[in-house]
């Protein structure tokens, strides 16, 4: 077999076919509502907003240097060394962003500012390889913007790291990024709307994003790309008010609003046109539950120019008798990519990744067991979105990541031997667990606990998957196991199929990880995980574990914002475990509108 | 009109989840099954000495304690039927046939047996997958689901024959019942019509719950009677609807609609006629069971069938019947918290109107809704609006 190069280059090859005309409209109506903003704006009041961030940032600036001078030497030099104490203070009322950067001391803050730039680097070179559709993005579709935080994003995932948590952490977001530069790239070629490549979108199938990749290492000619992960399911980690326009046009269309934040935006975005227009043929499914099921009819209205194949599994996977339907649906969506675009399965290709996504899942398992001990080493919100993706997204298809995870574990087993920490010591007090969906709009959650509470997430449920490896000879047997793999994506494999997988599994996880406080996080719509409340709140009680029930709306910050979510936290950690916050800056800031 | 003779005693027969009838037959040696959902063919619930019933609970006044387990916003229908398990409703049942089809009334069929709300030592709660689509794999994967889930069960706990023999008995009788109904359905054609809907919906209703063989002298002899029924001069009703939508087990709902002027004239929700009373045709040819799960997999309207064709028969029922019936609007319904019906009536509302030409009212309800005022007011509302659109019709505005 022909090695083929990843990603193939004759995607970003393939011709724009630009309806300039098309785009000077659009330019035309971006410049008018700019044009209504600016002729809106109070600019006296502007002026006055501008002087207040200033003086803030003079008062805050004086009250550092007062508050670094006040410290005896000791503590200034582990200042400087070892970073700052008081995350709080990056906060700042009303601020979309940050004050500034953190500072980590001097050896990791160099570090980080090198990832910084590093990051900057691979952005520039993989938007320049097509960059006008994908500059142009930004004028069709306001998520596009929210990209351009994306180094915030990585700054508040890592906040208080240091170390190699930090380094590995840092890893695990390139990996991500780089596949989210590339698809965008990729995704804006695509569009009908904007690059409007008909090279491309032959080449090109979509699938739903609450579905899993791996059905695309059976086609190396063809690029795959999840239908709404970037418009929606990701950029909503990186600005947490992106999915408010979706879940308002959908309600106001009639959705009912104690649906699933989930399939309300996909729908939403179809309502008010923020899904781009693209491929041969898009893969619907019926994960991971009711609500995602009912969001494919959506789409189909929406574009009814590209087919949909409805890709369906057994919901009680754990019945073996249902596996076999599970493959046969599999084969009839590979069929149905052959139809739509031509191409052909390649088997040698598929077990080619495969056996790398074996070798990564090993990798995996490897962090567990170091995480399961008394010290464990890579943990906070990059390795919990990087499991995801890799489990998920990735799947062992693109052969640059399992290189970088072997180094992420070569950092990791060197930490352990030296005796590291994931997070300094002060901030390692509780074992806990994650438990049911964590809210979108708070992808930093466990860092927070951490800095704040020294409650540190060992594990979330989310990334307790499958952990078998595939089958990579046997072609049935392989589809059998693609289709095991799949009922048991990500939520779907706690959720469905019986509340053993959720109820027990909690319990047998909390002994694995040797874990007495649980972070009970509770989607206000997920049926899934409401309808299994009562028995684990029985149960937990009942083993004598601390479950910290933390409400949130998945999308939507103005159910339940950031703020009530670390009140619940906060009260619990005073008034039963009568703890006192490790960084007492975290207790009580404003991040309301910040992204 | 004149009442009928026996809809009291069948009003008395749907007061209660166990009821006279259920008792009778057990008495009789009978097999009391308990289902909740379409997904299940009722038909293979009533062979040999097994009777179905489908799952009510009628009267339900506080569900605390299903909500502290299932939390207070998912399916209040879910939760209803584990408050009443919890209070010992349902000790009645000996087998309890539920479907992983909805996540909610999955984990309230789960609590059942967390909970061992029935203290019978063979009592069995048994968890069935149902397919998203029908094709080929699909039918065989939902038959050997049946076979292993629900009739070998029954095998072996009960002793139950599940033979191609046993299961084409049941399909007669079933199909007996289905007649009747669908019988007294056509009478609802009529312009002036000799059964309300809310007497249809009792009819029909006490075929889901109470054993067929029961039930069927009672049916026939109601038949009869509606056939040489007399309809009142004056037609009192001033509009006619169709309802398409989620589960209703509550008649009332029915009486409401009708209390304000609109004849409910099509029942196209679960637990309604359509889909569930049609005749199953049987070929010598094939077994039984298989014809019978591809038969309730193409006339299935729910809404989980995602494929495009069944998305497409839905809407295509939808205004089928709605025009079979000389409905003049359609209200689109569905039980707070239900998701699928939650995203299918967003959507189907609107296009049922915008393409297939029909006035909509799109309602969400509780599981109980008789005194509902707040659903009063938007059918009231409704049926100005049609009488509007006639008056418009006719004066050629429209």
């Amino acid at each position: 077999m022909a090695k083929v190069q990843y990603p193939n280059p004759k995607f970003f090859k393939a011709k724009d076919n630009i309806d300039w005309k098309k785009q000077g409209e659009n330019l035309m109506e971006v410049v008018g509502i700019f044009g209504d903003m600016l002729k809106e704006t109070d600019w006296q009041q502007y002026g006055k907003n501008c002087l207040s961030v200033l003086k803030s940032d003079g008062e805050r600036i004086k009250g550092e240097f007062s508050d670094f001078m006040a410290l005896s030497n000791d503590e200034k030099w582990d200042r400087v060394v070892n970073g700052e104490r008081s995350l709080g203070r990056l906060y700042r009322k009303g601020a979309m962003c940050t004050v500034r950067r953190e500072w980590r001391g001097v050896v990791d803050t160099a570090y980080d500012f090198w990832e910084w730039a590093r990051m900057w680097g691979m952005l520039l070179m993989t938007f320049s390889k097509d960059l006008i559709p994908a500059m142009n993005s930004a004028l069709w579709y306001r998520w596009m913007i929210s990209y351009f935080c994306c180094h915030g994003f990585m700054d508040k995932n890592i906040m208080g790291l240091r170390g190699s948590n930090l380094r590995m952490s840092h890893a695990a977001t390139f990996s991500i990024f780089r596949y989210v530069a590339e698809n965008l790239v990729l995704l804006s070629k695509a569009d009908r709307k904007n690059g409007n490549s008909t090279e491309l979108n032959k080449m090109l199938f979509t699938f739903d994003e609450m579905t899993m990749g791996q059905i695309a290492a059976g086609f190396p000619d063809l690029l795959a790309i999840p239908h709404q992960l970037l418009p929606m399911f990701l950029v909503s980690e990186i600005d947490q008010l992106v999915c408010i326009p979706y879940i308002d046009a959908v309600e106001s269309y009639g959705l009912p609003s104690d649906t699933c934040p989930v399939p309300s935006s996909e729908c939403g975005a179809l309502v008010i046109d923020a899904l781009p227009d693209m491929g041969s043929l898009f893969i619907s499914s019926s994960m991971p539950c009711d609500g995602s099921t009912m969001a494919s009819s959506y789409f189909a209205r929406r574009f009814p120019n590209i087919p949909v194949f409805h890709l369906c599994f057994p919901v009680r996977y754990a019945d073996e008798e249902t596996v076999q339907m599970g493959a046969d649906d599999i084969k009839a969506c590979i069929k149905a990519i052959e139809d739509a675009t031509g191409a052909k399965w390649n088997w040698d290709h598929y077990f080619e990744c495969m056996k790398r996504f074996n070798q990564e899942t090993d990798l995996e398992l490897q962090k567990w067991e170091i995480n399961k001990s008394s010290k464990p080493q890579f943990i906070g919100p990059s390795y919990e979105l990087f499991r995801k993706w890799n489990y998920e997204m990735d799947g062992g298809i693109d052969p640059r990541v399992l290189p970088e995870m072997q180094k992420m574990n070569q950092m990791l087993q060197r930490a352990y031997e030296r005796g590291e920490s994931a997070w300094p010591e002060r901030k390692m007090k509780y074992r806990a667990l994650v438990w049911s969906c964590p809210a979108h709009y708070y992808a930093n959650f466990s860092n927070w606990l951490a800095n704040c509470w020294g409650v540190d997430v060992l594990v979330e449920m989310e990334s307790l998957n499958y952990t078998k490896h595939l089958e990579t000879e046997d072609k049935e047997e392989a589809l059998r196991d693609l289709a095991r793999l799949y009922e048991r994506m990500v939520m779907r494999r706690h959720t469905n199929g019986g509340y053993q997988n959720v109820v027990d599994e909690c319990w047998r996880q909390c002994e694995a990880w040797n874990a007495k406080l649980v972070i009970m996080y509770q989607n206000v719509a997920c049926k899934n995980m409401a309808t299994v409340q009562g028995l684990l709140d029985e149960q937990g009680r009942q083993r004598g574990y601390d479950l910290i029930w933390v409400e949130h709306d998945l999308m939507d910050p103005r159910t339940v914002s950031r703020r009530t979510m670390r009140d619940k936290v906060n009260e619990y950690m005073r008034t039963v475990m009568r703890a006192e916050p490790v960084d007492p800056s975290l207790v009580e800031f404003e991040d309301e509108v910040c992204m | 009109m004149k009442d009928l003779k026996h809809l009291i005693y069948f009003e008395g027969l749907l007061e209660n989840a166990d009821n006279a009838l259920i008792e009778k037959k057990k008495k009789d040696g009978g097999i009391c099954l308990g289902y909740t959902c379409f997904h299940i063919p009722e038909v293979l619930l009533n062979v040999d000495r097994c009777f179905s019933t489908r799952l009510r609970a009628p009267n339900t006044g506080s569900i605390d304690i299903a909500t502290y387990y299932m939390s207070n916003y998912t399916c209040e229908y879910a939760r209803a039927l584990l408050e009443r398990a919890i209070e010992g409703g349902y000790r009645f049942l000996d087998a309890l046939i539920g479907v992983d089809a909805c996540s909610m009334m999955n984990r309230s069929m789960e609590h059942f047996e967390i909970l061992q709300v029935n203290e019978k030592p063979d009592f069995f709660v048994t968890h069935t997958d149902m397919p998203f689509k029908i094709t080929d794999y699909t039918v065989e994967g939902y038959r050997r689901q049946m076979r292993v889930r629900v009739l070998d069960r029954l095998t072996e706990v009960f002793g139950v024959d599940t033979s191609d023999a046993a299961i084409r008995k049941a399909v007669e009788e079933h199909n007996e019942v289905c007649r009747i109904i669908q019988e007294l359905s056509q009478l609802r054609k009529k312009e002036n019509p000799v059964l309300t809907g809310y007497e249809f919906h009792v009819l029909n209703l006490v075929t889901y719950v109470c054993p067929k063989g029961e039930i069927l002298p009672y049916l026939q002899e109601t038949l009869e009677e509606v056939k040489k029924r007399k309809p009142d001069k004056k037609n009192p009703y001033r509009a006619r609807v169709a309802i398409v939508g989620s589960e209703i087990d509550d008649p009332s709902l029915t009486k409401l609609i009708e209390g304000c002027g609109a004849l409910v004239v099509s029942d196209r929700y679960c637990f309604g006629s359509t889909p569930g009373r049609e005749v199953i045709e049987l070929k010598d040819d094939e077994d039984a069971l298989t014809q019978i799960c591809r038969h309730y997999m193409e006339v299935s309207e729910c809404a989980r069938y995602i494929s495009d064709e069944k998305v497409l028969q839905r809407r295509e029922t939808s205004d089928r019947l709605a025009k079979e019936f000389g409905a003049e609007g359609i209200i689109y319904e569905q039980m707070k918290y239900c998701d699928y019906w939650g995203f299918e009536r967003a959507l189907v509302s609107h296009i049922m109107h915008d393409e297939y030409g029909w006035p909509v009212l799109s309602v969400d309800r509780l599981y109980n809704n008789g005194n509902s005022g707040q659903l009063r007011t938007r059918v009231q509302a409704f049926v100005e609006s049609l009488e509007i659109k006639r008056i418009h019709k006719e004066e050629g505005k429209a």
